[in-house]
C-alpha cells in the first residue's frame, strides 16, 4: 500500500484538483465512495472531451494507471480509458440515456447507477473480465461443491436438495472483487427493497433504516 | 459517511391516494395438505399487530441495533379519513426522512395478509404456522408501555427466528429482536419513547417519498429479459404483480422479506459469488452465464445467506 500512497502523491497533476486525483487513484483500488465518483465524473463532464494530455482528469487517469500497471506487472491501460467505459454503459442504459437530456449526473438515483457501472468495469473489468484464452484457466480453478453449503452468519452448514450448479472457488483477488460487487449492491438496491420490505414486513417503515443512504 | 447534498430539496409529493390495491395472484407456495393449527391467541394477536396499522395514531423515538451500530430515529404513523401517513425520520447519521402519505387502510399486501391469515390458509398453503413456531409468554415493560412477548421460531433453516414485544393494549410491536440459528442478535429494534397519539416529525434535508406497486401499471417495470425463480422457500410468495421481465422480484413469508434482482451483463465474467451483511440484511451476488447470457443476480433481504444463495442459484432465464 505504501507504493499505491506514493503514486498517488506523484501521479496527482497540480492543476488537477489534489481530491480528485485521489479518488481516481481509489477507484482503482475500489476504495471510492459514490459521492467521490460523481465529484469525478462532473469534473469529466467539465473537461473538453478531446483533452488526454498535460493536466486533464483523463491524462492524470492514464497516468495513474500506468504506474499501477507496472507495479502490478499488469498491462498498463494506455490506450482504453475506462471512464470512456463507464460513460458508454450509461449510453447504452435506456434509463441513463433518457435522463442524459437533463444532464445526466441531476437524475436522481443516477451516481448509484454510474458507481455500479463503474465497479464492474472498474473492478470487474480488471479483475473478473473473462479474455480471450482464460477459460482454461477459470474452469481450472472451478472445483465442485454443492450449492447450499455455506459457513456465515445466520446459516445452517447444509446439503441443498436444490443447486446443483458448481460454484466456483475464487482466487483471492476475484473474492474482493465479488465481495465489491455485493457491497455496491447492497448499496445500490436496499432503498427498493425496503419500499416493499415496508409494506409486507410487521416493523412499517423501519427497513427504510437498513438502507444505508437513502436518496430521494 | 457523506451525506446527501442539502441544496434545493424539492418534496415529492407522490399521491398515493388514488393508487389501486394489490391483489394477489396465485400463491407459488408449496402444496401442503397438513396444516399445523395456530393457537387461536396467537392468530388473533398476530392479526392485531397487523391490523393495527389501520386505526392507531402513535409517534415515538426508536432504536435500531444492527452489529456494532446503532441507529436513533423518530418514527409517526397516523390515520385521517382512511388513509394513513407514515414517517420515518432518522435522528442520528444521515439527515434523511421517509414518508408514505395517502396510504389507504383498505389496502392489505401479501405480508399483512399472511399475518391476517385471511384467504390464503386452505386450498393447500399453511401460512406463517407452516414456517414459525410460536410461542406467548409476558413481556417487558418497554417505553413505559406493557408488552405480551411472542417467541417465533423458524421451523426449517430458510429464515431467521425473532422475539417480538406486543403493546398489551394495541398489539403495537414495541420491540424486535432478529436471531440466527445460533440466537446469535442479528437486528433489534425498539421503542425509546411513544405517544399513543398524533404527531410529526420534523424536516429532513433529504425527503423520500415511499413508492407503491401499481397493480396495473408495470409497463415501465419490463426491462429486461424475463426470468423467474425456480425454487423458493416454502411460506414465501410474491410481494406484487412485477412482471415477468422485471428488474426486481419481492417475496414474503409475513415476517420476512427479500428481494432478486437480476442484470444482464455486457460482457461475461468469471462466475463467482460475493456476499456482504449489515446486521440482519445480507447482500448475495452471483455472476453466472444463464442460456449463454451472463447476468448478475443478486439477492438481497433479511434471510440467512444460505437462504439467499439457493434463492439465486434458482434463477433461470425463459
Amino acid at each position: 500500500m505504501a507504493d499505491l500512497k506514493a503514486v498517488r502523491t506523484t501521479g496527482a497533476s497540480a492543476t488537477v484538483q489534489a481530491g480528485t486525483a485521489e479518488t481516481l487513484s481509489a477507484l482503482m483500488d475500489g476504495e471510492a465512495r459514490d459521492l467521490e465518483l460523481r465529484r469525478v465524473l462532473r469534473a469529466l463532464d467539465e473537461e473538453p472531451t478531446d483533452r488526454l494530455v498535460g493536466d486533464s482528469v483523463r491524462a492524470t487517469w492514464h497516468r495513474l494507471h500506468v504506474a499501477r500497471g507496472a507495479l502490478h506487472r499488469e498491462e498498463a491501460f494506455a490506450q482504453v480509458s475506462l471512464l470512456s467505459g463507464v460513460r458508454a454503459a450509461i449510453d447504452k442504459d435506456p434509463v441513463m440515456a433518457a435522463s442524459s437530456r437533463g444532464g445526466w449526473l441531476r437524475a436522481v438515483g443516477s451516481f448509484a447507477v454510474a458507481a455500479s457501472v463503474a465497479a464492474v468495469v472498474l473492478v470487474g473489468g480488471q479483475q473478473l473480465a473473462q479474455t480471450a484464452g482464460s477459460d482454461a484457466a477459470s474452469i481450472a480453478r472451478v472445483a465442485p461443491m454443492p450449492v447450499g453449503v455455506v459457513n456465515t452468519v445466520g446459516a445452517v452448514p447444509v446439503q441443498a436438495s436444490y443447486g446443483t450448479r458448481d460454484i466456483p472457488m475464487l482466487e483471492p483477488a476475484d473474492r474482493t472483487a465479488y465481495r465489491e460487487l455485493a457491497r455496491q449492491r447492497l448499496r445500490r438496491y436496499s432503498q427498493e427493497h425496503a419500499s416493499h420490505a415496508s409494506l409486507n414486513t410487521p416493523q412499517g417503515m423501519v427497513p427504510f433504516a437498513r438502507v444505508p443512504v437513502i436518496e430521494q | 459517511m457523506a451525506k446527501i447534498s442539502s441544496s434545493a430539496v424539492n418534496r415529492i409529493t407522490a399521491s398515493l391516494a388514488t393508487l389501486g390495491c394489490l391483489f394477489l395472484g396465485a400463491t407459488s407456495a408449496q402444496a401442503n395438505n397438513s396444516c399445523s393449527a395456530m393457537d387461536a391467541q396467537v392468530r388473533q394477536l398476530l392479526a392485531a399487530m397487523s391490523g393495527n396499522t389501520r386505526h392507531i395514531n402513535y409517534h415515538g423515538v426508536v432504536t435500531l441495533q444492527r452489529g456494532g451500530d446503532m441507529q436513533i430515529m423518530e418514527l409517526s404513523h397516523e390515520v385521517v379519513d382512511g388513509k394513513a401517513t407514515e414517517e420515518l425520520s432518522r435522528l442520528t447519521g444521515q439527515d434523511a426522512k421517509v414518508e408514505r402519505s395517502g396510504h389507504s387502510t383498505g389496502c392489505m399486501h401479501p405480508g399483512h395478509q399472511l399475518l391476517q391469515s385471511v384467504e390464503l390458509v386452505g386450498e393447500g398453503f399453511c401460512g406463517l404456522a407452516a414456517s414459525y413456531r410460536f410461542r406467548l409468554g409476558p413481556g417487558e415493560r418497554i417505553a413505559g408501555r406493557e408488552a405480551v412477548r411472542l417467541r417465533v421460531e423458524p421451523l426449517d433453516m430458510y429464515r431467521f427466528g425473532y422475539v417480538f414485544e406486543l403493546d398489551r393494549d394495541t398489539a403495537l410491536m414495541l420491540k424486535s429482536t432478529t436471531l440466527a440459528s445460533d440466537q446469535r442478535v442479528m437486528e433489534q429494534f425498539q421503542f425509546a419513547s411513544l405517544e399513543m397519539e398524533s404527531g410529526r416529525p420534523r424536516e429532513a434535508s433529504t425527503e423520500h417519498a415511499a413508492s407503491h406497486p401499481h397493480p396495473h401499471e408495470t409497463a415501465h417495470l419490463r426491462t429486461g429479459p424475463a426470468w423467474r425463480i425456480s425454487w423458493l422457500p416454502a411460506g414465501f410468495m410474491p410481494t406484487d404483480t412485477a412482471p415477468i421481465e422485471a428488474q426486481r422480484k419481492t417475496y414474503t413469508d409475513g415476517l420476512a422479506s427479500f428481494s432478486v434482482f437480476l442484470e444482464p451483463l455486457a460482457t461475461a465474467i468469471k462466475p463467482g459469488e460475493g456476499v456482504e451483511r449489515e446486521g440482519s440484511t445480507v447482500a448475495y451476488t452471483r455472476g453466472v452465464v444463464l442460456n449463454r447470457r451472463p447476468v448478475l443476480v443478486t439477492v438481497l433481504g433479511e434471510i440467512p445467506t444460505n437462504t439467499a444463495r439457493m434463492v439465486a442459484d434458482s434463477v433461470r432465464l425463459q
